[in-house]
């Protein structure tokens, strides 16, 4: 089947990709996404966190080096709604001052627009997701309008942890999440079983399968699956356009001619793919300045478990949490390290799986495993750590030296965790030792410091010389390239990455429409 | 694997599940009914797949009945498809027969009938083991007692023994 020229090509079908599909078709664009994956259904998604490895991002491996790796298979996807098929549905607005962080601290880049643009596409885009939170308990909010349903019911777990912020003067508030409290706009409410990362097929987590898909296909978008882009191709009579697309299909290599062509492909891979596009003639679309592929991020984050005299049922609820600390996220500047820092309580755990319980007590084998794990699985508590990561520009992803039988270059990530931002994680660590303990646990430990969250690598800004796109995501040197999704971040707060990453399309939809 | 049935079919069917050669026969079986009948592993050596067993099941009681080497042996058949923790840790597919292999034959190498197991594994947690090979031993626990807890725990009958309820919108095709 040859596909006529498209008004625009999207390059992957996760949260950003297929939002953008949803909405450009809307607004009466030819739209075609090349998602490299498979198809994914609901009725894939099943309750194993053996099975859920499928959902993650498999091969061509992305070879990572530096002390603070971004754990790339873990944190992306692949198929059908992206590593947003995965996620677990923590959709916070990222804070006023995430966003010159350079002006205000001399660190980092500032982004080249602020809260205030943003905040009606953040509105917006949780009206038509649906969200579940108390924006007035949430103490810590930027202005916003209320979260459209109440925030999911509170667990034992939950319930006990509170008490050791409590105890330690702290605030908690209901986390905002991306989950139907209620039934909203044709889709039921959670069962709270705890299978989010598994991806849910019943529809209560607001992903790509059950929000956007269906507008994007029933305005006319058409999705082309295990469609791996190789590169785009600059047009011969003006190098200041791309003309088309070359992917790979059913063992042939196709081209797709657009007038606009958006690489929303997530970090690594979106890059990955503009790197894999210079020409003997033109350098890589976006690396004008020897700035693309770099200010990649991650941000350092880590559960802390605690075991209860009473019983917390830690089984229960969603994979993301149901509580919220943000009381220390503007004090960047304060003693101790740099950068924000939140809390995500009382997450529902399985015991294996590299988040299980069982897996993080290494420590625990033979004749004593059994007991342990049955006494954990009545009596946990847990709660993690996201810190936030500056942008440095030797962070950075590359082309590998290794090619695919498919031709294609494998991609390197290098990511070193800026020694400011590990001192704020070491503190804010110790701390959630103290209040697991305040909060009445007997006996305390915390997993490995992982990458949470990957961000970064075709930054936007204002200066050409500084940044890969502008504000809107196209690509400083080219008409009609755009970036889209996390890889744009030029810095990365401590909040979940979603609701901006959509946040961010909502807007770039609006203005491609309005062009 | 039976020529009229390809990798594709087989994926498609389950990779928990899988064909194993049983006294010289395809069968489609469970890792755990596999490993109760004896299976002929693809990948790895009859006397690896004995050593990643006794090694699993120190660290994990449970794990050899529960079919671990078979388990192992089949994931590493699916290549890129395959559903090993080892994925998670950013080890190529390619690469992890080799890690397994070496895993096993580390483990063989360095026990025998009158070593304690649970040194061995007090050895390889402070990688003070002298003659170990590879890839670093106490990664190498991590990583096989993490498949053993897969193995044993993370399937509707390992939640039963815990006694927490499974609570499946999608139950899994093989209750593994």
């Amino acid at each position: 089947m040859v596909i006529e020229k498209q008004d625009v090509v999207i390059v992957g079908a996760g949260a950003a990709g297929l939002m953008l599909a949803a909405r450009l078709a809307e607004g009466g664009q030819s739209v075609t996404v090349l998602e490299a994956g498979p198809e994914r259904k609901l009725s894939d998604l099943v309750s194993s966190q053996i099975w859920a490895r499928k959902l993650k991002w498999s091969e061509p491996a992305v070879s990572e080096s530096g002390n603070h790796k971004i754990g790339h298979a873990f944190n992306a996807g692949s198929g059908t709604g992206g590593s947003a098929l995965h996620h677990y549905g923590v959709w916070l607005r990222m804070h006023e001052g995430d966003f010159s962080l350079n002006s205000n601290h001399g660190v980092g880049l500032d982004w080249p627009l602020d809260y205030a643009a943003l905040a009606p596409h953040y509105d917006q885009v949780q009206a038509e997701v649906g969200l579940s939170g108390d924006s007035v308990q949430e103490r810590w909010r930027p202005q916003g309008a209320p979260y459209p349903m109440p925030p999911l019911p509170l667990f034992t777990q939950s319930r006990l942890l509170a008490r050791g912020f409590e105890k330690t003067g702290r605030h908690t508030a209901p986390l905002p999440l991306a989950i139907n409290s209620e039934p909203y706009q044709g889709r039921q409410s959670c069962q709270y079983d705890g299978w989010c990362d598994a991806g849910c097929p019943i529809g209560a987590l607001g992903n790509p399968l059950v929000v956007w898909l269906p507008r994007a296909r029933a305005a006319g978008a058409k999705l082309e699956h295990d469609a791996r882009v190789s590169r785009v191709i600059r047009s011969a009579k003006n190098a200041q356009r791309i003309e088309s697309v070359e992917y790979l299909q059913d063992g042939e290599r196709k081209t797709l001619q657009a007038d606009r062509i958006i690489i929303a492909a997530f970090a690594v891979q979106s890059v990955r793919i503009l790197l894999s596009s210079a020409t003997e003639q033109h350098a890589a679309p976006g690396d004008h300045s020897d700035k693309l592929g770099r200010y990649l991020m991650t941000h350092p984050a880590a559960t802390i478990f605690g075991l209860f005299p009473e019983e917390t049922y830690p089984h229960q609820g969603v994979t993301a949490g149901q509580l919220l600390n943000h009381d220390d996220y503007d004090k960047k500047d304060a003693p101790g390290g740099f950068g924000s820092s939140q809390w995500m309580i009382g997450h529902a755990i399985k015991p294996h799986d590299l988040l299980g319980y069982g897996t993080n007590r290494p420590d625990i084998t033979g004749a004593e495993l059994a007991p342990w794990l049955k006494q954990a699985s009545r009596h946990l508590g847990n709660m993690t750590l996201v810190c936030e990561d500056i942008a440095l520009p030797d962070n950075r992803i590359t082309l590998s030296d290794k090619v695919g039988p498919d031709g294609i270059a494998y991609a390197n990530a290098h990511h070193d965790l800026d020694a400011t931002a590990a001192a704020r994680w070491t503190q804010r660590m110790s701390e959630g030792a103290d209040i697991m303990r305040a909060a009445g646990a007997s006996e305390v430990w915390s997993g490995p410091r992982v990458g949470q969250h990957i961000m970064g690598g075709a930054v936007m800004g204002n200066d050409p010389a500084q940044s890969v796109t502008d504000a809107y995501g196209r690509v400083h040197d080219i008409d009609n390239l755009y970036v889209a999704g996390p890889a744009l971040f030029p810095s990365s707060g401590a909040v979940n990455p979603t609701f901006t990453i959509t946040a961010l399309s909502s807007r770039q939809a609006d203005h491609l429409l309005d062009e | 694997m039976p020529a009229s049935l390809n990798r594709r079919h087989l994926l498609s069917r389950s990779t928990t599940a899988g064909f194993f050669v049983i006294a010289g026969k395809w069968l489609w079986l469970s890792p755990q009914e596999a490993e109760a009948r004896a299976f002929k592993p693809q990948i790895l050596t009859p006397d690896q797949c004995k050593a990643l067993s006794a090694l699993g099941d120190a660290l994990v009681p449970g794990a050899a009945a529960g079919g671990i080497a078979a388990y192992i042996d089949l994931q590493l058949q699916a290549g890129d498809a395959s559903l090993l923790i080892g994925k998670y840790l950013g080890v190529d597919t390619s690469a992890q027969p080799g890690f397994y292999r070496a895993a096993a034959d580390n483990v063989t190498a360095m026990t025998d009938e009158s070593t304690s197991m649970q040194s061995f594994i007090a050895g390889m947690s402070a990688d003070s083991l002298s003659i170990w090979a590879g890839p670093p031993a106490s990664y190498v626990l991590f990583v096989l007692r993490a498949d053993a807890l897969d193995v044993v725990y993370g399937t509707p009958e390992g939640f039963d023994a815990l006694g927490i309820p499974y609570m499946a919108h999608i139950k899994p095709e093989k209750p593994w």
